[in-house]
């Protein structure tokens, strides 16, 4: 597996709505491949650090590099079309399109991708959806447990086959039994094909299946822990 | 080169200019259309906006149907009651009264609104029906009626020029006997007695013996005369207590030629001539002194032309209207588009462009537009038909609902104005910021 999108955070700060710094990260480094949780208690600033790796963080200022590729640099257009091709992303409360099914919320991104890739992409998001031991039917996913909607979810981020998830708490609204399977499904899928995975979690169940922790807190990423921690 | 366009475009049939026209008007809506959905299928997300807003939507598409629907049936109104009122002058070539209102004259030998109006005299009656040109001269005696229909003095010859052929029965033949309009209230073999007058000022029993037999019923003509009672002008005059119109041995059929010293007078004579060109010269000829002649579908096209300029203005009252009622619905879309801000936001954080997250806002903005407006045909015909209906009710003008092209232009040219709107609330929604959105 080569380093092509390993991540190098330095000197990242994020501003808030009134310019002051809500998050500083002096250094962090993942190597392509890696799963990572960010923990840190409430407010501490991981989501903001989640969606500034994402490219979706307004005023930041540092290097965010995803490979060679800095996504802090970039405009607007060309961070939305990397994330387009090389992100997968996963939410605490899901945020399905209700009233769609299963498949057509899986394979969102069809449509707004590129004609020649549509049919890749609603492949993958049928083939994920049957993994996770759901069908693919018209049923519109309103009716679905909190459980079967994070697997849509799931299948979502997928879809493009990406080279990085991102999830921000993606147990939080699960029951327990239900988040250690949907843990043990996203990691396995991640592992499998080289995927780099970085979830914010509160919730140890995540921390355990990691490679690595690192905290944030107050604002500022602190010293790296082991997994176990 | 736009004087080859012109050229080309006068030599289009009438139809093909109103679908080039219809087609022009709503070309802007498809090019925009076009360029913001390049590429993209937003239909199924529009879908579901649609569906999860559906008691709003329905409410933004029913506000536009009705603002819409305004404007369809007011043009479609004006044009069946335009259409109506000709149809029902249709056969009244040329009217000869005594000097006055032309309109005044018209209402009354035409549409039957009762008026008392001067009489013309034998004299006259006869200059006309002996003129070289005319092949029809028929005295219309108004003035009496038997419940609301009017009870007109004629001749054998108008009924066979008002209805062709009858409906059933035949013509009058004796001085009491009717033929009656095709919705009068009366069957073959009733018998009835005509107040003097018409309407609340009518005097029962004021011809109390004179009784009519219906004998004939004309077909409908979908103009005031279906509801008319049609007598021989020599009873009327009877009734009254005047001479018929016949010199004391006349021993003949009812009819002309008539006695001018036995002619009590008609206060409207209709005139038809031989050709179509010769009614000019019998209008010139008997517009002098003692006559007044008119055309009363000129008179008509007079009244239609200074109502064509009310029409313009509640056009334009009906456009700004229109326009009113959509910026209403596209400022509560910029509200709505925050409700589904936070899927909005969803589809910039799965890496959609910009421009399909625009597309996605406009294609939700047009679909309750293009709904809207559809919706608005139904509810213009609808409107026209209703009204359409009571009109007829009320003044017995057939006046009949219909959809042509100047409405279909109007709601062309609505929903290219009010789809360019439409993307103001979808550059609204783009300048949302993503990550607050995202957040549980």
């Amino acid at each position: 597996m080569d380093d092509a999108l390993a991540l190098t955070v330095s000197d990242l700060r994020v501003l808030g709505d009134d310019g002051r710094a809500i998050l500083t990260v002096p250094h962090l480094a993942v190597p392509q491949g890696a799963a990572i949780g960010i923990r840190g208690p409430s407010g501490a600033g991981k989501s903001t650090l989640l969606f500034a790796l994402a490219g979706l963080a307004s005023r930041a200022s540092g290097r965010v590099a995803w490979g060679t590729t800095d996504i802090v640099a970039m405009g607007e257009g060309d961070r939305a079309a990397f994330r387009r091709e090389r992100i997968g992303m996963i939410f605490q409360d899901f945020l399905l399109f209700e009233e769609l099914g299963a498949l057509a919320n899986a394979s969102l991104a069809a449509s707004f991708a590129p004609r020649r890739r549509r049919g890749a992409i609603a492949r993958q998001a049928g083939a994920t959806l049957a993994r996770l031991g759901l069908a693919g039917g018209a049923r519109a996913v309103a009716s679905f447990s909190g459980g079967e909607r994070q697997r849509v979810a799931v299948a979502r981020a997928l879809s493009t086959d990406p080279a990085i998830i991102l999830a921000d708490e993606p147990t939080a609204s699960l029951d327990r039994e239900t988040a250690d399977r949907l843990v043990d499904d996203l990691v396995a899928l991640a592992r499998e094909t080289g995927k780099t995975l970085i979830a914010v979690s509160h919730d140890p169940a995540v921390h355990r299946r990691m490679d690595r922790l690192v905290d944030v807190v107050d604002g500022t990423l602190a010293a790296e822990a082991p997994a176990d921690a | 080169m736009p004087d080859a366009v012109a050229d080309l475009w006068q030599t289009l049939p009438v139809m093909a200019q109103d679908i080039a026209w219809f087609v022009l008007l709503l070309l802007p809506a498809l090019v925009v259309g076009i360029v913001v959905l390049a590429g993209y299928r937003p239909f199924a997300l529009v879908g579901a906006i649609l569906w999860r807003f559906r008691w709003t939507s329905l409410l933004f598409v029913a506000l536009i149907a009705v603002s819409v629907g305004i404007g369809v049936g007011l043009i479609a109104q004006e044009r069946g009651l335009r259409q109506g009122t000709a149809r029902a002058a249709d056969k009244f070539d040329l009217i000869v009264t005594a000097p006055g209102s032309e309109v005044t004259m018209m209402m009354a030998a035409v549409y039957l609104q009762p008026v008392d109006a001067p009489l013309l005299s034998g004299a006259v009656y006869n200059e006309i029906a002996s003129h070289d040109r005319v092949s029809l001269a028929a005295p219309i005696a108004f003035g009496d009626s038997y419940r609301a229909a009017p009870v007109i003095g004629t001749t054998a010859d108008f009924v066979s020029h008002l209805s062709g052929d009858l409906a059933t029965g035949r013509l009058f033949a004796t001085h009491g006997e009717a033929v009656i309009g095709a919705r009068v209230a009366l069957d073959i073999g009733d018998s009835f007695e005509p107040a003097h007058g018409a309407g609340p000022a009518a005097e029962e029993g004021a011809h109390a013996g004179a009784a009519y037999t219906v004998v004939g019923r004309m077909r409908p003509s979908g103009s005031p005369w279906d509801k008319a009672i049609l007598v021989p002008v020599e009873a009327v005059w009877a009734v009254h207590g005047l001479p018929d119109g016949h010199g004391p041995q006349h021993e003949g059929a009812l009819g002309p030629p008539f006695d001018a010293d036995y002619f009590p007078g008609t206060p409207a004579i209709l005139v038809r001539a031989e050709e179509l060109w010769a009614n000019y010269a019998l209008r010139s000829d008997f517009t002098r002194a003692d006559t007044m002649a008119f055309f009363p579908g000129a008179v008509l096209a007079r009244l239609h032309s200074l109502l064509g300029d009310v029409r313009q203005v509640m056009s334009v009252m009906a456009i700004v209207t229109q326009v009113l009622v959509t910026a209403g619905v596209l400022a509560g879309l910029v509200i709505l588009t925050r409700l589904f801000s936070r899927r909005l936001a969803l589809l910039r954080a799965l890496g959609a462009p910009r421009r399909f997250v625009f597309a996605v806002v406009w294609s939700y903005a047009a679909a309750l537009i293009g709904a809207g407006a559809a919706l608005g045909i139904g509810v213009g015909v609808a409107a026209t038909a209703i009204i359409s209906r009571v009109v007829t009710a009320r003044t017995d003008i057939l006046v009949r609902a219909s959809l042509d092209w100047p409405e279909l232009h109007l709601v062309a040219g609505f929903v290219s104005l009010t789809v360019l709107l439409a993307l103001v609330p979808a550059f609204v929604a783009l300048n949302r910021p993503v990550a607050p959105e995202l957040r549980a």
